[in-house]
């Protein structure tokens, strides 16, 4: 068991200049007691194709899937 | 002894945001969970809308591969590590905040929370009608 004893003493902070908070982050002022935070980012090299199009994947089952409606018809 | 304070009280002067989106918060105030979640497939193709068809979520395993999990008996137990805080000041004083974006279930919170749980997927796709390189 270890303990972990934290003394917070005065805090008092200027300005906070941020571009982005993204992807799962967190910018809190206060305190917390848990937090996990999850991101999964897949933009690998071969998610770019050049070259001839090909359509795009249909999955088993494709009547029951969670798909965007098709903007045709 | 010096006095301690239960908790602690955000002041702050003045927040300017431009951007919210994509399942994301800002919260003034104290919270006990929040748990959000974002799947989000990014798709630019140079193909007619008309003739693209749709796009799945079941298509791509990003969207259901489990989450990572911690295996430790020791602090499922809760006998890992034990935390004592003493506020020996009852406020967090900041100037100005200025955030350009906030997006993707990230959170901008002035107070004090309990839990948070967030999560997003994001897969992104790009189809060019031509190669890039020439191949002769």
């Amino acid at each position: 068991m270890v303990n972990f004893t934290v003394h917070n003493c005065g805090l008092t902070v200027g300005n906070i200049e941020i571009l982005g908070v993204s992807a799962a982050s967190m910018f809190q002022i206060g305190d917390s007691d848990y937090v996990t935070l999850y991101s999964m980012f897949d933009t690998p090299p071969e998610s770019v194709i050049a070259g001839p199009m090909a359509p795009l994947p249909v999955p088993e089952g494709e009547e029951d899937a969670v798909g965007e409606a098709p903007m045709a018809g | 002894m010096q006095e301690h304070y239960p908790i602690r009280i955000s002041q702050i002067g003045l927040v300017s945001v431009v951007d919210v989106s994509l399942g994301s918060i800002i919260q003034f105030g104290d919270r006990a969970e929040a748990t959000p979640k974002l799947n989000a497939l990014a798709v630019q193709r140079a193909m007619d809308h008309t003739k693209a068809g749709s796009v799945y979520f079941e298509s791509y395993p990003i969207f259901n591969r489990p989450l990572p999990k911690l295996i430790d008996p020791v602090a499922d137990a809760g006998e890992d590590v034990c935390i004592r805080r003493f506020n020996h000041c009852p406020r967090i004083n900041i100037g100005c905040v200025f955030v350009t974006a906030v997006g993707a279930t990230s959170s901008l919170l002035a107070g004090n929370a309990m839990r948070t749980i967030a999560e997003s997927r994001i897969k992104h796709i790009r189809q060019y009608d031509k190669t890039l390189i020439n191949v002769t």
